[in-house]
């Protein structure tokens, strides 16, 4: 289940399989999946709770081996290359947003940006310029020096944004980022996210149960029972392209 | 800031433990060796602050300490005057000697083994410690007058002007030192004359070790190379610091104190990893997720062991700093309670890099834990 191949593909998996093993028994949270996204896409994926969703995200990413299945990251097979490749593609092109912040409790603001942007190679001062930056793209110029303590939860999601992408990542997996947020501030987090797509071109993959964050997807992917069960785009796309295509249904 | 550094200042309560750990790992061996130095210095004291820069031994001593007892031929002395620099020898003489007080009404009878040091009451002598005050020289003058360290007079039952006997002779308390406590036997100071009038001088053809007097201090080395270069085997001469290194060194050999600090180290090293790697350990487990998100954005896990090694050497550096305070607070105390210290810098460099061995191997040792920060866990 998934569209033809187009020049804004930025990810593409095919026939992605996923087994736990719980006991004596094997579930399989992965059924041969086919996905893709776009970059300059707000990709959300949505369905009930155990259906997969975060497997699939874990397994697009980087972070957990599909058990069988293929991967075509920004022209890369993803599960092809070595761990320590994998962490690089990672560094160079991915960012993270949790549920849970996992912000160090001992980092200010944005000694949380520049811990991350350091180890791509940049320089204290260009890590330290870059982190403002991203801190003041995500609305939070006047907290640059405030540790988790003094944040409110909305603020520490927004640090965490700024933290993946200070990066300039390609590729941004967010699993409910807005889900520990009230209302108001999760609609400040997915505006994020929609920037980061818009503005910046990055393929934003959302994970969410959030109905109301529907009116902010280019596209919806539903999930159930580890298979994808309907997969519609909500907008024209980012990016209208010439040769515009149909989405299999 | 680092990672490392920045979470150890901000969570320094975690940390406490190790630190303490450390810096307990630490005194543990360095108030011992404090406390043998102290015995040394203490022994030596009158030497060490001699004008003499060069001590002239029997070929065969390796120190002062448990040297046997007086080697030199007599006529030794004056040959010694041969070299154009010397400006002044007198040998070192003084014994061992049964003290008793003379207890008035109500006072305790004290009988104790006591050192019996000499110095020459002359202005500019070369046995005088050039810290003795004139008051004291003075008072050394007078025949069967003894000075005293002013921390002593308890144990020797004595105070200003007070009479006692040295092995049956009478001696007066006529001043006190300040600056020469003494550990293990209290040691009392005469003058060479009245050594002689208590009968316990050198008289035979052997002396004890030569101290030598030389016109400038810091041609010692010169002027010590000189003198073993005729010496023949007769005799070996040493700069005054390294006989007092040589003294250190000879007491820290003794097999008993080798073994006690032996196992000190030992101890030392096995409680300060026990709890250091806990506690390192138990703060990485602390912020797991955190590591876990740096994962996930692609730090790799070479990096995050890094900032594990680093918090290990700043919490090493820490312990060491805590080290140093304990110690300086113990040696305080000790001082107040007449039993001076001495830290030679050998040990403290090798306590040093001890504490920093013991902090690194407890890196090495929670490094396993970082294994559980799966990014993928994140993902739920
Ligand atoms: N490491 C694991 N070991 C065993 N089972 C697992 C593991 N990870 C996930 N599962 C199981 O796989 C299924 C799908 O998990 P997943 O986290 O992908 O669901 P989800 O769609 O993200 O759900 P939610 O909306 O509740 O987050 C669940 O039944 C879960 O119990
Ligand atoms: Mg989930």
């Amino acid at each position: 289940m998934t569209s033809a191949p187009h020049r804004d593909d930025a990810i593409r998996a095919t026939g992605l399989s996923k087994r736990f093993k719980t006991g004596r028994s094997y579930i399989e949270v992965l059924k041969s999946v086919d996905f893709d996204a776009r970059h300059g896409d707000l990709t959300m994926v949505m369905g009930p709770s155990g259906s997969g969703k975060s497997t699939l995200v874990a397994c697009l990413s980087g972070l957990l081996r599909p058990d069988e299945g293929q991967v075509q990251a920004l022209d890369q097979d993803l599960w092809g290359l070595r761990t320590g490749k994998i962490d690089r593609f990672r560094l160079d092109h991915c960012g993270f947003i949790f549920q849970g912040f996992n912000l160090f409790s001992a980092l200010t603001a944005v000694e949380q940006v520049t811990t991350v942007l350091k180890h791509t190679g940049l320089s204290k001062r260009e890590a330290r310029d870059r982190a403002v930056v991203s801190l003041e793209e995500v609305g939070l110029g006047h907290r640059l020096n405030q540790r988790p303590s003094e944040l409110s939860g909305g603020e520490k999601q927004r640090v965490a944004i700024a933290r993946a992408l200070a990066k300039a990542p390609r590729l941004l997996f967010a699993d409910e980022p807005t889900s520990a947020l009230d209302g108001e501030n999760g609609q400040i987090v997915i505006k994020l996210l929609q920037r980061a797509a818009k503005e910046h071109g990055a393929a934003v993959i959302c994970v969410t149960h959030d109905p109301r964050l529907e009116a902010y997807a280019d596209r919806i992917i539903h999930i159930e029972d580890g298979a994808i069960l309907d997969d519609r785009r909500v907008t024209s796309g980012a990016h209208p392209a010439p040769h515009s295509h149909l989405i299999e249904a | 800031m680092s990672l490392a550094l920045a979470t150890l200042i901000y969570e320094w309560r975690r940390y406490l433990a190790a630190v303490i750990a450390l810096a307990f790992s630490g005194l543990l061996i360095l108030a011992q060796v404090g406390m043998f130095t102290g015995i040394v210095q203490a022994a030596t004291a009158t030497i060490d602050r001699s004008r003499a820069e060069i001590m002239v031994l029997p070929a065969k001593s390796e120190s002062l300490i448990n040297s046997g007892s007086n080697g030199l031929p007599r006529r030794l002395a004056p040959e010694m005057y041969l070299h154009p620099e010397v400006v002044q020898v007198a040998s070192l003489d003084g014994s061992g000697g049964r003290w008793m007080n003379t207890p008035e009404a109500g006072e305790k009878q004290v009988t104790q083994w006591i050192q019996l040091d000499i110095v020459d009451p002359i202005p500019g002598a070369v046995t005088l410690p050039v810290d003795y005050p004139e008051e004291v020289r003075i008072a050394l003058l007078e025949p069967f007058a003894a000075v005293i360290d002013r921390s002593a007079q308890a144990r020797l039952g004595v105070t200003l002007n007070d009479k006692a006997t040295i092995n049956g002779k009478t001696v007066t308390i006529r001043a006190f030192l300040d600056g020469y406590p003494s550990i293990n036997q209290p040691s009392v100071v005469v003058s060479r004359d009245t050594l002689r009038l208590l009968g316990m001088a050198d008289v035979g053809e052997k002396v004890g070790p030569l101290m030598v007097q030389i016109k400038d201090p810091a041609r010692a080395i010169q002027v010590r190379n000189d003198l073993n270069a005729v010496a023949d085997g007769r005799y070996r001469a040493w700069t005054r610091q390294e006989l007092a290194q040589a003294n250190e060194g000879a007491l820290m050999k003794e097999q008993i104190i080798g073994i006690m600090l032996g196992f000190s180290v030992f101890l030392g090293f096995l409680i300060g990893v026990g709890i250091t790697s806990q506690t390192l350990r138990g703060a990485i487990m602390a912020n797991i997720k955190e590591f876990a998100s740096l994962r996930a954005l692609g730090v790799s896990m070479g990096a995050l062991r890094l900032i594990v090694l680093e918090l290990s050497f700043w919490v090493g550096i820490v312990g060491l700093a805590a080290t140093a305070v304990f110690t300086f607070l113990v040696s305080l105390l000790a001082k107040s309670a007449g039993l001076p210290m001495g830290f030679p810098i050998g040990w403290v460099i090798g306590v040093a890099i001890l504490l920093l061995v013991i902090s690194l191997a407890s890196g090495l040792m929670s490094l396993g834990v970082l294994k559980k920060s799966q990014p993928a866990d994140l993902l739920r």
